[in-house]
């Protein structure tokens, strides 16, 4: 049955002389090579030269201290229920007495873990969180040679306390004006 | 039926209700707080607020309290009114104020009633920029947290706490913006049902304790449809797992059985699941050992053995039944005490043969006269208590008729009732938490309490034997209850094996059957000591003691026990010896106790959170509890462990048996009292719509990466092959029968609250009805005749006490005795003596006496009670060593006795 009438007919064609001795689509394939050397590069020689990416870049995650190096993140699960790869968990734990510079409230995630293999850095995560406690940054996730590497845990995640990972470009002016109200100087 | 008309459209709805209950009947969500349909309306939060208009024309209207407003015919209504909504918005902006907005932190949080109200109302930007009212909390105890900056003053908690369980330690506060609800200082909330506050209230002033030390959210967690452990009443439950632990126990909404309320056992009892003393692996002569490896062991035990098997009272059916089919219906034993074994027999016995039908907890809240025997029931059954004071709390006077007020129009009817409730008559060894509700309360040891029923009875039919020597005053007393009685149109008569007393519970028959001879609807109810007592009794099996002599006289060698502690039914020379002289003892359990120490070989069974089971409550209704979670592959049901034995032995029956439904299959055609017991839930194959129905709520979170560090790449989860549940979030989200529901949840109802979308109609029976199927039902045409064997008066005995035991909520039954925060409430083990026997015996408060109990010396600390009789003492069941199975018995006093005052007190005792 014909369906279409844009059908062409094949026909096996004899090559000619010059064509089985294939030396001018050699050519034609070297001169495309030639003229490649001149074009501009297409790729960048990682990792001594980055790509030169967005400001809001979607890269891994950061789970941000607050200005007294207390982890502001509280476990509410907010960031795993918003997560369509399912690929964060977390336990919650209550801040004990004493622990009031670690943890900025009463209540802390005693392990936080996102699956790296999974996670498609949508960024809902972030737009999810109500206490400005992960983002994702303009870091690359590193490869590794096994896949249970790509578990990152706390250790990862968290950012350390002498090198605090900058996020303020990933906060849109509004955000950042919010901030800047006096009574709401918690959320600083 | 009135016609209404809400929005312009017009509705027919039943009279009697108010606005509110019939909005949301409808499927109208109007936002609520104070109001709930346990507990009636007040108006105290201004939540409600809808429009009401004086006719067709009336085009302002006027606002109302939708819950203070009854329906009435033709009213015109406006729910989705500009005014209405914006003053509802209003509302919560105001409560809102000084709310801390800390959701992140609060446990409540994505099951928050405050949560979902505010979002109904569109209230989502704080206008207040002043500070907000800060509170100190208090210390409540193990069960509860306590955060007071949350609260937005809806007043349910004391109204649940005071006035519906009889609290007393909670209360409000101070006034205006400052109100606050707690306890007058800090200290442990004493009440039984505490709990329930963590659910009654709408946002997180009082949260679970126990679910805080490993915090899940409600969307996170893997739920089942469960049953509770923890006593006899069988109250349905919802369990939550996450990360291989159970996580907390809530209430699952039953009619007929709990309503909206747990008690504290039930709620917190669960942790036991979680117990450092748990049985994981395998194990033969106390070395652990790979599955395969226990199998030959066992086929080679077994083989060559003549094996015997004990049942459990607390262990379901199918395990009882499966151990009873490997072993033949000749050597299967119930693993309680012959005393105990005899109560329960009696208890089936009247229920089934009797004339007079056991009613459910719900029709024991609206009976007009209520008679205990014997049954200190807040601690042996503590949901019949509670059900017990809601009867006592009704106004069947008909004054509120009179004057128009409704049922639900709680302040009202408070108001008007004062002092006025209904009688409550109750004859205990001590005084009991419903003594403050009782017309009245009688103390009194086991023999006397039989003898006061046997003489209400006789006082209600004169055919029924009465009681010799029945000094005047009691038979004043008797004459008394039975008018009470008489004047009732449904009375209830409870007891129970809490007395050990065959003679009390024989009592209270003939008090039923006498007032049923009279043409009175009487109910009544006997409670138990364990979760499955009845469904063992109804299974049939020999006596304990029999298999005590099988062995002894070397009719059997091997024995294979379930799901039991022996300890807790014999005395402890007995077991030891009885243990030890098993060639093998086979011990299957999921907690270590006294007998699986003494085990050959154990075997991990599966907690109620692990297994499939069907267990019969003490009204004779037969449940089905749910597999919340897969555990390790060594923990399996105990009727899937015995199926295993009984394929490798090439059983005929249980090598043809593959899952649970085989199981009750078998058990409906073989077992007499039990022929429908596969009719309990929906069959295997049920799917609605073609899906199974999910454990998992649709927002569960981190499948992907909660098993990650076990393995990256995603498992496949673990099919059911026992129920209609899948262990997954894939499924229909179309509400399930009512024996199956998982967890509650509606589109913006997110909290408890969403009970009311699966009702009938708010307050009401589930959509699809009861769950569980009842196998007590009345015999009309009864031969039953009246219980002779009247026991005579008790005399005390001189250097003797008669020990009778008495019952703790917290520390008496067996597993939640084993859950952290329970054990945080048990009290030290003592001996209850009265304040005579004190001074006999030269005691003061907490001084030790030593008694010998069926010749084995104790010594326990005294406390001293006012009202337990002369010459009886009581001691707490499964709180200490001591035989609590041995009892009633004869305590030998080895502490001696001040002689001379010793002879006073009985001389002026004779006078009187």
């Amino acid at each position: 049955m014909q369906l279409t009438n844009r059908s062409k007919l094949v026909v096996k064609k004899e090559m000619n002389f010059w064509e089985r001795m294939y030396l001018p689509a050699i050519l034609g394939g070297v001169m495309i090579t030639i003229r490649h050397l001149f074009r501009r590069k297409s790729t960048v020689k990682y990792p001594e030269k980055t790509r030169e990416i967005s400001s809001i870049w979607r890269g891994q995650h950061v789970l941000k201290r607050d200005d007294k190096g207390a982890e502001r993140c509280t476990a509410c699960g907010l960031c795993a229920v918003a997560c369509p790869a399912e690929a964060i968990t977390m336990t919650a734990a209550e801040r004990k007495k004493g622990e009031e510079n670690l943890y900025r409230e009463e209540k802390y995630a005693s392990t936080y873990e996102i699956n790296m293999l999974r996670c498609i850095f949508c960024g809902l995560c972030e737009e999810a969180c109500p206490k400005e406690a992960i983002f994702l940054t303009d870091r690359i996730v590193t490869t590794d040679y096994s896949r249970t590497g790509f578990v990152y845990g706390k250790d990862k995640l968290v950012e350390k306390v002498d090198d605090r990972i900058d996020v303020t470009k990933r906060q849109t002016l509004a955000v950042q004006e919010f901030k800047q109200q006096k009574q709401l100087s918690h959320n600083k | 039926m009135a016609t209404i008309i809400i929005d312009c459209k017009t509705y027919e709805v039943p009279l009697g209700k108010n606005v509110l209950e019939t909005c949301l009947n409808l499927g109208f969500d109007v936002p609520y707080f104070c109001w709930h349909p346990g507990l009636g309306s007040v108006g105290a939060c201004r939540q409600c607020a809808v429009k009401v208009f004086k006719d067709a024309d009336d085009k302002k209207g006027r606002l109302v309290m939708s819950c203070m407003e009854p329906v009435v015919h033709n009213q015109h209504l406006a729910v989705h009114d500009a005014d209405t909504i914006d003053f509802r918005k209003q509302v919560i902006e105001w409560l809102m104020t000084n709310h801390p907005h800390d959701c992140a932190v609060c446990d409540e949080g994505g099951s928050c009633h405050l949560q979902d109200m505010t979002v109904m109302t569109g209230h989502h930007e704080r206008r207040f920029t002043f500070n907000k009212r800060t509170y100190k909390n208090q210390d409540l105890g193990p069960f509860l947290n306590h955060e007071m900056n949350r609260c937005i003053q809806c007043y349910r908690c004391v109204r649940f706490y005071k006035d519906y369980a009889g609290g007393k330690d909670l209360d409000a506060y101070a006034s205006k913006n400052n109100v606050y609800f707690g306890r007058a200082e800090d200290g442990v909330l004493e009440n039984e049902f505490s709990g329930n506050l963590a659910e009654i209230c709408p946002t997180g002033v009082f949260t679970d304790k126990t679910l805080k030390e490993h915090y899940t959210r409600k969307w996170d967690l893997t739920m089942s449809p469960s049953i509770c452990q923890h006593c006899s009443v069988g109250c349905n439950t919802i369990a939550g797992e996450r990360y291989g632990a159970l996580r907390m126990i809530h209430n699952r909404f039953h009619e007929k059985i709990n309503g909206y309320f747990l008690c504290d056992r039930g709620r917190f009892g669960y942790e036991f699941v979680n117990a450092e003393n748990r049985i994981k692996q395998p194990s033969i002569n106390g070395d652990v050992v790979e599955r395969t490896e226990l199998e030959t062991r066992l086929e080679k035990i077994m083989k060559s053995a003549k094996v015997i098997g004990i049942g459990s009272p607390r262990a379901s059916l199918q395990s009882n039944f499966a151990l009873k089919t490997l072993v033949g219906e000749d050597n299967f034993y119930h693993g309680v005490s012959d005393h105990e074994h005899d109560l329960a027999e009696l208890a089936v016995r009247i229920l089934k043969d009797g004339p007079v039908r056991t009613p459910s907890t719900k029709e024991i809240e609206k009976s007009d006269a209520i008679f205990v025997l014997g049954e200190d029931l807040t601690n042996t059954a503590p949901i019949v208590a509670l059900a017990v004071r809601q009867a006592v709390r009704q106004d069947l006077s008909g004054e509120p008729e009179k004057i128009h007020i409704q049922g639900w129009q709680d302040a009202a009817r408070k108001n008007l009732q004062q002092q006025r409730k209904m009688p409550l008559y109750s004859a205990t060894i001590h005084e009991t938490k419903l003594d403050d509700i009782c017309t009245s309360a009688n103390y009194a040891t086991p023999e006397d309490i039989a003898r006061l029923g046997f003489a209400v009875a006789h006082c209600v039919d004169h055919n029924s034997p009465a009681p010799e020597h029945f000094p005047e005053a009691l038979q004043v007393r008797a004459r008394s209850i039975a008018n009470g009685l008489l004047a009732a149109k449904n009375p209830t008569i409870i007891s129970g094996a809490g007395c050990a007393s065959s003679a009390v519970m024989k009592a209270a028959a003939n008090v039923a059957i006498a007032l049923h001879k009279n043409g009175i609807v009487v109910g009544l109810t006997y409670t138990m000591l364990e979760c499955n007592s009845m469904g063992l009794t109804m299974i049939g099996g020999h006596r304990l003691s029999a298999a005590f002599n099988a062995v002894i006289n070397g009719h059997a060698d091997t024995l294979i026990l379930l799901e039991n502690d022996l300890f807790r039914h014999g005395s402890f020379a007995e077991v030891g010896d009885f243990l030890a002289r098993c060639k093998n003892v086979i011990v299957l359990d999921h907690t270590k106790s006294d007998s699986t120490d003494r085990a050959s070989v154990v075997i991990p069974a599966g907690t109620f959170a692990e297994s499939d089971g069907i267990i019969v409550n003490n009204e004779g209704r037969a449940q089905r509890f749910f597999q919340v979670y897969e555990s390790t592959e060594s923990i399996q049901e105990s009727w899937r462990w015995i199926i295993n034995i009984g394929k490798t032995l090439q059983h005929p029956k249980l090598q043809t048996w593959q899952n649970f439904e085989d199981i009750s299959k078998a058990m409906a055609s073989e077992e007499p009292m039990l022929q429908n017991i596969d009719e309990v839930n929906p069959a295997v194959d049920f799917r609605i719509v073609g899906q199974r129905i999910p454990r998992e709520p649709h927002r569960f979170s981190g499948r992907t990466s909660m098993h990650a560090h076990i393995q990256v790449s995603e498992q496949k989860p673990p099919t059911d092959d026992d129920s209609p549940l899948s262990y997954t979030m894939e499924g229909t989200r179309i509400q399930p029968p009512s024996a199956m529901i998982p967890f509650y949840w509606s589109p913006g109802w997110n909290s408890v609250q969403s009970v009311a979308k699966y009702q009938h109609e708010v307050g009401g029976s589930l959509k699809d009805g009861d769950s569980g199927i009842r196998l007590l039902e009345a015999n009309a045409a009864s031969s039953l005749v009246y219980f002779q064997g009247i026991p005579e008066a008790f005399v005390p005995l001189e250097h003797h006490l008669w020990i009778v035991p008495t019952y703790h909520i917290f520390g008496s039954e067996e597993m939640s005795a084993k859950s952290a925060s329970i054990q945080k409430r048990i009290p030290t083990p003592y001996l209850l003596i009265s304040a005579v026997d004190a001074n006999i015996y030269h005691l003061k408060e907490q001084d030790i006496i030593k008694v010998s109990i069926a010749n084995i010396s104790y010594s326990f600390p005294i406390k001293i009670n006012r009202n337990i009789p002369v010459g009886m003492a009581a001691l707490p069941y499964g709180l200490c060593d001591a035989p609590i199975n041995a009892l009633p018995e004869w305590g030998i006093v080895e502490t001696s006795p001040l002689t001379e005052l010793h002879d006073y007190v009985r001389k002026t005792k004779v006078q009187h």
